[in-house]
C-alpha cells in the first residue's frame, strides 16, 4: 500500500511496511541521504528531522506516525528562516569537524530558536544534550546558537 | 475421663477451632464471591457458555482449542526463558528466598511434561501436584487454573503435545529452608486452593460469566494485580487493588473511580487490552507488556469485550498510595515546573526529552506520552525506574514503537535520579528512590 507524506513541503508517495523507521524511508527509499544513522535508538541526535516544526528522532519513528505532519530535514531547512540563520552561524563559526553528526546538531538548534528565540545556556543545554558529537564541537555550537540569535558575526 | 484429659482434650478443641478460625480468615473470600449471585454447576448453566473457545473456533480441531485457551492463559511467557526455545521453561523467578525456575512443558519425556497422562496433566495445572507426586509451587498459577473446566485444561494439553519435544533441564531450584521443603506446600494447598471448577452466575450476564472465566481460570489477573495475603495467597478482600510482582506495579484495576478502571471508557479499555496502549493512559510494559503481545492481543474481540464487562464489576478498592487525580500536561519550556533535581534533568535532557519532550505530550507518538500514566504518577516511581532499566516494546498493526533498555548505559544512582525528575516533573509527587533502591528492583526481575 502506497505511503503518503509531506517532506520538505513536497508530497512523495512510496512504498514501505508502516513500522519501517522514518530514516530507512528517507535514506533508503527517497535517496536523501543527508540525514544520518548513529545509533539507532535515539540516543545521539544524528538522525534528528523535523516533525511539524518539533525537533524528533527519525531512527525510531515508524513511518505510519507521521502521515500526515510535515515533515523538514536537513535538506529543505535552509528554506526556514531559523534554519538559514544556523546554517549561516555554523559556517561563520566554523562549527564542523568530521561533520558526520551536524546534520542532527543544526537540526536541534534550528528548532530550538524557533521555540526559543534568544536561547541561554541552560536553554541550549536542555534543547541540545541529546546530540551526541564525537569531534567535541560543542564549545562552537554553542557559539553559533548564540550567534544565530542575536544575528550577529564573530 | 481425668480432669487432666478433659483439659487436654478442651485445650486440643480450642486449638483446632482456633487453626481453622486462622485459616478462615486469612483465607478470606474466593475471587468470584463478591458477585455474590447464585452459583450454578457448568453443567446446569443454559444462559450461554462461559468456557470453552470464541464462535470462530468452535468448529475448529482440539488443538487448535488449544492454542487459543494456551495464549488466553498466558502458559509460554513464564514457560520460556529470554533467548530459549517456546515453552521450555527455565525462566528464574527470583525471590526474597531463592529462585525458583519454570518447567519444560513441552512433550519430551525426560525433561519436558511427555509422560504425563491426561489425570497427571489436570492434577498439574488444577492441584499444583507434579507426576511423581511432588507438590508445585504457586508460582505456577493452579489457585486460578483450577477453575478451568477439565475440557479446556486438555485442550490445552492437546496443544502442548503437538509442539516439537525439546530436551532442556532447567536448573535447579536455589530455594532456601524452609522453602525448599515442597512437601509443605501440601498444606498451603490444602488451605489455599479451591480445587473447584468455574460456577457460573445466575445472576449475572452470559457476557459477565465469560468474562469471569477468562480473568479469572485462564488470565489469571489476579495473580499480579491482587495483594496477597500473610499466606503469600491472594487477598480477595482488596481484590484486584493492585500489587507489586516480579519487581514491577501491578497498578489497581478494580472500578474505583480515582485510582482504578473505574474512569477509563469502555473503548480505552479494549485498546489497552488487545494493542497495549490507551491515549492518555500510556503503554503496556513489563510484564502486562508481554500479558499483551502473547496473550491479551491473541483474543478474539467478544472475550476482550467479555472481560472489560467483568473487570467493570469488580467491587471499588482505593489505591492509598496513588493521588486521586493525575497531573496535567508539563510546561512546554525545561525551565518552568519542577526543576528540583538538577543531576535527574540532566539525565533527562540526554537520554529522555528528545522522545518524550519537556511538557511530556511525545512528540513522536501517543504511545511516548507520558502525561496521565499512572507509571510517572506512582510516587514510589516502580515502573518509571523499571521502564528505564529493561526498556519497552510495543507492537501494534501499525508497526513497532520501542524504548531502548538503559540499564547498562546508566548507573544505578543516574536511574534513581531521572525517575525522581520525572515523577515530580510529570506526575503528581517526586519520587525518592536511591541508588540501592534501583539495585534492589534489579535484582527482583525474572530472567
Amino acid at each position: 500500500m502506497a505511503t503518503v507524506l509531506t517532506i520538505n513541503g513536497e508530497t512523495k508517495s512510496f512504498d514501505a511496511p508502516p513500522e519501517m523507521p522514518l530514516l530507512w524511508v528517507l535514506r533508503d527509499i527517497l535517496g536523501m541521504t543527508g540525514t544520518k544513522f548513529g545509533c539507532g535508538i535515539a540516543q545521539c541526535g544524528a538522525c534528528t528531522v523535523h516533525v511539524d516544526g518539533k525537533a524528533v528522532r527519525s531512527c525510531v519513528l515508524p513511518v505510519s506516525a507521521v502521515a500526515n505532519r510535515a515533515v523538514t530535514t536537513i535538506e529543505h531547512v535552509g528554506g526556514t528562516p531559523s534554519g538559514a540563520k544556523v546554517q549561516k552561524a555554523w559556517l561563520d563559526a566554523e562549527v564542523i569537524q568530521c561533520g558526520y553528526c551536524q546534520s542532527g546538531q543544526i537540526m536541534s538548534a534550528a528548532a530550538l530558536l524557533v521555540s526559543t528565540p534568544n536561547p541561554d545556556d541552560a536553554d541550549i543545554d536542555a534543547a541540545m544534550a541529546g546530540n551526541i558529537c564525537r569531534c567535541g564541537t560543542y564549545v562552537r555550537i554553542r557559539e553559533a546558537i548564540k550567534q544565530a540569535a542575536n544575528g550577529r558575526q564573530s | 475421663m481425668s480432669r487432666t484429659m478433659r483439659i487436654l482434650a478442651s485445650l486440643v478443641v480450642i486449638a483446632i477451632v482456633a487453626v481453622a478460625l486462622g485459616v478462615f480468615i486469612i483465607r478470606g473470600p474466593g475471587p468470584l464471591d463478591f458477585a455474590g449471585g447464585t452459583k450454578v454447576a457448568l453443567a446446569d448453566y443454559r444462559a450461554g457458555k462461559p468456557t470453552g473457545v470464541p464462535a470462530r473456533l468452535e468448529k475448529a480441531n482440539l488443538v487448535e482449542r488449544g492454542e487459543y485457551l494456551a495464549k488466553a492463559a498466558d502458559c509460554m511467557v513464564c514457560h520460556t526463558s529470554p533467548g530459549g526455545k517456546d515453552y521450555s521453561g527455565g525462566l528464574g523467578f527470583k525471590l526474597p528466598f531463592g529462585t525458583l525456575y519454570s518447567t519444560n512443558i513441552t512433550p519430551d519425556k525426560e525433561t519436558g511434561i511427555g509422560n504425563y497422562s491426561d489425570q497427571d496433566f489436570l492434577d498439574a495445572v488444577q492441584r499444583g501436584k507434579r507426576h511423581d507426586g511432588a507438590r508445585l509451587y504457586p508460582a505456577m498459577p493452579y489457585t486460578s487454573y483450577t477453575y478451568m473446566s477439565d475440557e479446556d485444561v486438555l485442550a490445552v494439553k492437546a496443544y502442548l503435545f503437538s509442539l516439537p519435544a525439546v530436551r532442556a533441564k532447567p536448573p535447579e531450584n536455589t530455594l532456601s529452608f524452609p522453602f525448599n521443603q515442597r512437601w509443605a506446600m501440601m498444606f498451603w494447598s490444602a488451605v489455599f486452593n479451591p480445587d473447584t471448577r468455574f460456577a457460573p452466575d445466575t445472576s449475572k450476564s452470559p457476557e459477565w460469566n465469560r468474562g469471569a472465566y477468562l480473568a479469572e481460570a485462564l488470565a489469571h489477573c489476579g495473580e499480579c494485580h491482587t495483594p496477597r495475603n500473610l499466606g503469600f495467597a491472594l487477598d480477595n478482600r482488596k481484590k484486584f487493588a493492585g500489587a507489586i510482582t516480579a519487581g514491577w506495579q501491578a497498578f489497581n484495576i478494580s472500578s474505583d473511580k480515582a485510582t482504578g478502571l473505574g474512569n477509563w471508557r469502555d473503548e480505552d479499555l479494549i485498546a489497552y487490552l488487545s494493542l497495549g496502549h490507551a491515549p492518555g493512559h500510556g503503554a503496556a510494559s513489563g510484564p502486562m507488556g508481554e500479558a499483551v503481545d502473547h496473550s491479551f492481543s491473541q483474543f478474539a474481540p467478544e472475550d476482550v469485550r467479555s472481560i472489560v464487562a467483568y473487570l467493570r464489576s469488580v467491587p471499588p478498592v482505593p489505591s492509598p498510595d496513588l493521588p486521586a487525580t493525575t497531573a496535567p500536561v508539563a510546561p512546554a519550556s525545561h525551565k518552568d515546573g519542577v526543576t528540583a533535581d538538577a543531576h535527574g534533568k540532566k539525565v533527562f535532557a540526554s537520554a529522555c526529552a528528545s522522545c518524550h519532550g519537556w511538557s511530556g505530550e511525545s512528540p513522536v507518538s501517543p504511545m511516548a506520552t507520558l502525561t496521565g500514566t499512572w507509571t510517572v504518577n506512582d510516587p514510589a516511581a516502580t515502573n518509571v525506574a523499571q521502564i528505564v532499566l529493561s526498556g519497552t516494546k510495543r507492537h501494534t498493526p501499525d508497526g513497532a514503537l520501542s524504548m531502548p533498555a538503559f540499564g547498562s548505559a546508566y548507573t544505578d544512582d543516574e536511574i534513581a535520579a531521572v525517575a525522581n525528575y520525572v515523577t515530580a516533573r510529570f506526575g503528581t509527587k517526586g519520587s525518592k528512590l536511591t541508588a540501592k533502591d534501583v539495585a534492589e528492583l534489579r535484582e527482583q526481575t525474572a530472567d
